[in-house]
């Protein structure tokens, strides 16, 4: 039970040393221990997305993840997005769309769609479907959830999304 | 691209009144990760809950060891049956069958289990991770009983009966509902269809699974439950019965929900469990459902099985039709139990006269039934809308004049349909002919059925159906013993910056009922729209209401809305036309952040000063009572029938049974929008739901073991982005007589058309082969057995 170690990881820019649980997966960790809230957990086998994070810029699922295993690396999550009073552009389209209601899954959309934007690659609506297929939503239908994206996609110039 | 034809309003009277696209309050917080879910409260000391749960859908239980168990570092506490029998009541039922009775059940299994899944012992440790080893170290010896999982098969006088002390068979009750002659009406039919349609086993699988976290304060004798619920309120009633509370000592605070659904209405075994745990410890209990418990513990919905029967005469004209239905109830009766609603709307949007449905309840040993978006519309629509396809083809009609020439006509209503629906007001043919025209649905049977170059043979289906939302009366409900009301109930009170609270037991799940709550005040009293603050779903600081569910919220709220914002209004108004020395209030408006003085448009007064004058009192007109807050509770007089109409245009590939939906087109009637945007998205995400129940979602229970099959994330197939057809949307708003702005439910209506429109659409292509879908969900493998069952009848026939 006191099967822990220690990590150094970095977190929305934010360098965090901390003693963790072998058996606890980087969600939990990001949620309980650093009370980041906004990770989402909706069935901790890898198959819903609320769990979203990008680590070293790729989009992961966090539940997939141990904890120990952030060791050395860099993490973001839907906190570092709009650090001001502003919403981000990308948050902004989703907004504007109407691409939430109940908000779970949001973030997971915003991470998968955060990490497709930097990739500056033209996408059509059907591929935009196929890049968002591993987060699921309940509430939305995603029609809208793929309009944001969209213009998201559409309205940032690559080079900008690039230095973010 | 999605295309839609809503019109945005107008007429709005205030930016972000009612009638406009306002921004959604609810979405800032929840972009930036700061929603507050109930996992997302992590109060210091919090213990933490685990369940163990029985794996057999129907056993006895020996013993109960749990010594290894408490000896684990960090366990806490353990509960067994006995213990929860002893310091609580069985957990009481929100809207029960009509003429059934009580099945009480306990928070944790006593001697006999009836589902996998049923609690059986909870563990309370200093870490999940603990709690979860510490129920593996419990021994349980179980004596595995013969087991039902077929809802039809648990009605056989051989089954096994589940509840032997209240009940002599699985039949928890027969609810029947007619009117006219329906069975002369069969006898003078010229044609007679009838099936048996199988609807399957679905969950709505909301994102967010159920959670509690329970604190208890001994020496206040205050417990502070934060909860995942659509219904705070009624939680609160349940659990002070459960636990031998009253109400006063429970305070319920739903923050965010991550989706409801239906499926959390009301308190489940694991709610009473962390309750009586924080008692007993002092501590706060946590307890998150897991993605596998959820599949075997959280309410399913929709499985039952539709006997229906149409008779017409030779060309087509409906007389009469009976629907004898069975749904599902699983093992126990859940706060909400199975669908109610398949008897309400059976005849759908056509003009029946003579009608009959039954309901009967059949108990099985699966997961416990209970709403879900929709409520049994779905199901009997289903059923209904593929029978009038082939009475169509029997009579040699195209399925649209069928429908034309059987349905309603808007001088019809009001009408009083067999299964006792009022249908308020409505177009109905409008909406069939708006998707007709959309699909092109002439060019479509002029292209015929093919086969394309492609080799798939084209079909377009139909249907068309009325919703009910809301619920009539409170004695409606009263009558069918639904321990809560037809209300809904708003405080809006003023605050000294010059905004207004307002408190509403309705929590946010995600129906936007924040936004539209402050659309609907800030139209009424003329105060900017971001001025509203809405605080929802703690009962420690809201009016009494029912809570979020059968569409209803708006139906009763806009009502209650409307009354506290006008008293509120004028009270403002009458403080205000005294500090600027008028006579009286006329004319006199709330304009954005003041009043204005119509008689000198430069002249106002800031709204903050109005409402501080009333808040202390200080500067109001003698006579005029000091504060400044109104409460209304509202009730409608008749719930409200939303319609519509949807089509189907599938290509089939005749050789494997794999189809594609190509368009699907609907239109619908909601009423008034209150946010034309939302309503479209509560539409977009009902017919997700939808189409999953249509086309893939489908709980499996294997029928030797009685086991769940298909109980995780990875085997439960919902939809993804890339699985839904692009959706074309229509609507039209046909203001409906009984409610406030005349409004309609809008919530659930997008679960309704997917299934029939699909099957229909597969079976119009295929019809050359005598194809004809009974059961749900519509997967090319059944297809394909469809088509074999077919081609072997015109062999053997
Ligand atoms: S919680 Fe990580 S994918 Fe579902
Ligand atoms: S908005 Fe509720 S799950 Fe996506």
């Amino acid at each position: 039970m006191s099967d822990t170690v220690e990590i150094t990881v970095t977190v929305n820019g934010t360098v965090h040393r901390e003693q963790v649980s072998v058996r606890e997966h980087a969600a939990d960790f990001l949620r309980h221990t650093l009370g980041l809230t906004g990770t989402h957990v909706g069935c901790e086998q890898g198959v819903c997305g609320m769990c979203t994070v990008l680590l070293d810029g790729q989009a992961v699922k966090a539940c997939l993840l141990l904890a120990p295993q952030l060791d050395g690396h860099e993490v973001e999550t839907v906190e570092s997005l709009a650090p001001g009073e502003e919403l981000d552009p990308l948050q902004q389209a989703f907004k504007d769309a109407h691409a939430l209601q109940c908000g779970f899954c949001t973030p997971g959309f915003l991470m998968t769609a955060t990490a497709l934007g930097r990739e500056g690659r033209a996408l059509s609506r059907d591929e935009i479907r196929d890049e968002l297929a591993g987060v699921l939503c309940r509430c939305t239908g995603y029609e809208h959830i793929v309009t944001a994206v969209e213009r998201y996609l559409a309205e940032t110039p690559a080079r900008e999304r690039a230095d973010v | 691209m999605s295309e839609t034809t809503i019109e945005r309003d107008r007429t709005a009277q205030r930016p972000n009144g009612i009638g406009a696209d306002a921004p959604r309050k609810e979405d800032d917080r929840l972009l930036r990760g700061d929603g507050r879910f109930t996992d997302d409260v992590d109060p210091a000391r919090a213990l933490h809950m685990a369940v163990g749960r029985c794996p057999f859908p129907h056993a006895r239980i020996l013993a109960v060891d749990v010594s290894a168990a408490s000896e684990l570092e960090g366990v806490r506490q353990i509960l067994v049956g006995a213990d929860v029998a002893r310091r609580s009541e069985p957990i009481s039922v929100l809207r029960p069958v009509p003429g059934a009775p009580p099945l009480p059940f306990y928070a944790l299994a006593q001697d006999v289990a009836v589902f996998e899944g049923q609690p059986i012992v909870s563990v309370v440790a200093t870490s999940r991770a603990i709690a979860e080893d510490a129920v593996e170290l419990i021994e349980i010896d179980y004596d595995p009983l013969p087991h039902v999982s077929d809802t039809i098969g648990a009605l056989e006088p051989d089954a096994p009966v589940l509840h032997p002390g209240v009940l002599s068979s699985n039949l928890l009750a027969t609810n029947p509902q007619g009117a006219g002659e329906p069975e002369e009406r069969m006898a003078q039919a010229d044609v007679v269809v009838e099936d048996r349609f199988h609807i399957n086993r679905v969950t709505g699988l909301p994102m967010e699974t159920r959670a509690i976290v329970a604190q208890w304060r001994p020496g206040a004798r205050e417990l502070t439950v934060h909860h995942s619920t659509q219904v705070p309120h009624l939680v609160r009633k349940q659990l002070a019965e459960s636990l031998r509370m009253v109400e006063g000592e429970i305070r319920v605070i739903a923050g965010d929900v991550g989706g409801g659904f239906g499926l959390k209405l009301g308190v489940y075994p694991e709610d009473v469990l962390a309750c009586l745990h924080a008692i007993d410890l002092r501590q706060p209990v946590k307890w998150v459902e897991d993605r596998l418990e959820h599949f075997r513990a959280t309410t399913h919905a929709r499985e039952s099985v539709h006997d229906f029967r149409i008779g017409a005469t030779a060309d087509g004209r409906i007389l009469a039709m009976t629907n004898t239905y069975t749904t599902d109830l699983g093992g126990l009766n859940s706060p909400f139990g199975s669908a109610q609603l398949s008897t309400i709307v059976f005849t759908g949007p056509y003009k029946v006269e003579d009608g009959y449905v039954e309901r009967r309840v059949a108990i099985t040993n699966k997961t416990p039934i209970g709403a879900y978006r929709g409520y049994g519309q779905p199901e009997v629509n289903f059923a209904r809308e593929r029978l009038i396809d082939r009475l169509a083809r029997r009579v040699g009609k195209d399925p649209l004049e069928l429908r034309r020439q059987n349905m309603l006509r808007p001088e019809d209503l009001p009408f009083r349909n067999p299964g006792g629906g009022l249908y308020d007001s409505g177009d109905y043919l409008a909406t069939l002919e708006l998707v007709v025209d959309a699909v092109d649905y002439d060019g479509l049977r002029r292209a015929g059925r093919g086969p394309r170059p492609d080799g798939r043979l084209v079909g377009v289906g139909l249907t068309s159906f009325v919703e009910r939302t809301g619920y009539a009366s409170a004695k409606f409900l009263a009558n069918r013993g639904s321990q809560f009301g037809a209300h809904e109930s708003v405080t809006l009170r003023a605050n000294r910056s010059g905004g207004i609270d307002l408190y509403t037991g309705t929590p946010t799940f995600g129906q936007s009922s924040e936004t539209a709550f402050a659309q609907v005040c800030a139209s009424v009293i003329g105060i900017d729209f971001h001025a509203i603050r809405v605080h929802a779903g703690d009962t420690g600081a809201t009016p009494l209401n029912t809570g979020a569910f059968a569409s209803r919220t708006m139906i009763a709220a806009a009502g209650a809305l409307k009354q506290a914002s006008e008293r509120l209004r004028d009270k403002a108004l009458r403080i205000a036309a005294w500090r600027l020395e008028r006579d009286g209030v006329e004319g006199l408006a709330i304009d954005g952040d003041v009043v204005r003085d119509p008689d000198d448009p430069g002249r106002s007064i800031a709204l903050a000063e109005v409402f501080t004058a009333a808040i202390i009192g200080q500067g109001i007109p003698i006579g005029e009572e000091p504060g400044l807050e109104a409460t209304a509770h509202f009730e409608p007089e008749e719930a409200a029938y939303a319609f519509g109409s949807a089509a189907a245009v599938v290509a089939v590939d005749p050789e494997t049974g794999d189809f594609a939906i190509e368009r699907f087109v609907m239109s619908h009637d909601c009423g008034v929008a209150v946010n034309p945007l939302l309503v479209e998205g509560q539409v977009q995400g009902a017919l997700a739901q939808g189409f999953g129940a249509a086309l893939s979602e489908d709980l499996t229970y294997d029928p030797d073991t009685g086991q769940l099959v298909n109980g995780t994330m990875l085997d439960y197939f919902v939809p993804t982005a890339a699985d839904i057809p692009e959706v074309e949307l229509h609507h039209t708003a046909v203001p409906s007589p009984v409610t406030t702005f005349g409004v309609r439910g809008v919530g659930e209506i997008g679960t309704i058309p997917p299934g029939a429109a699909i099957a229909n659409a597969v079976c119009d292509a295929l019809a050359g082969e005598g194809v004809e879908l009974t059961a749900l969900p519509v997967t090319p493998e059944r297809v394909w057995r469809a088509l074999q069952q077919a081609r072997n009848r015109s062999e053997t026939s």
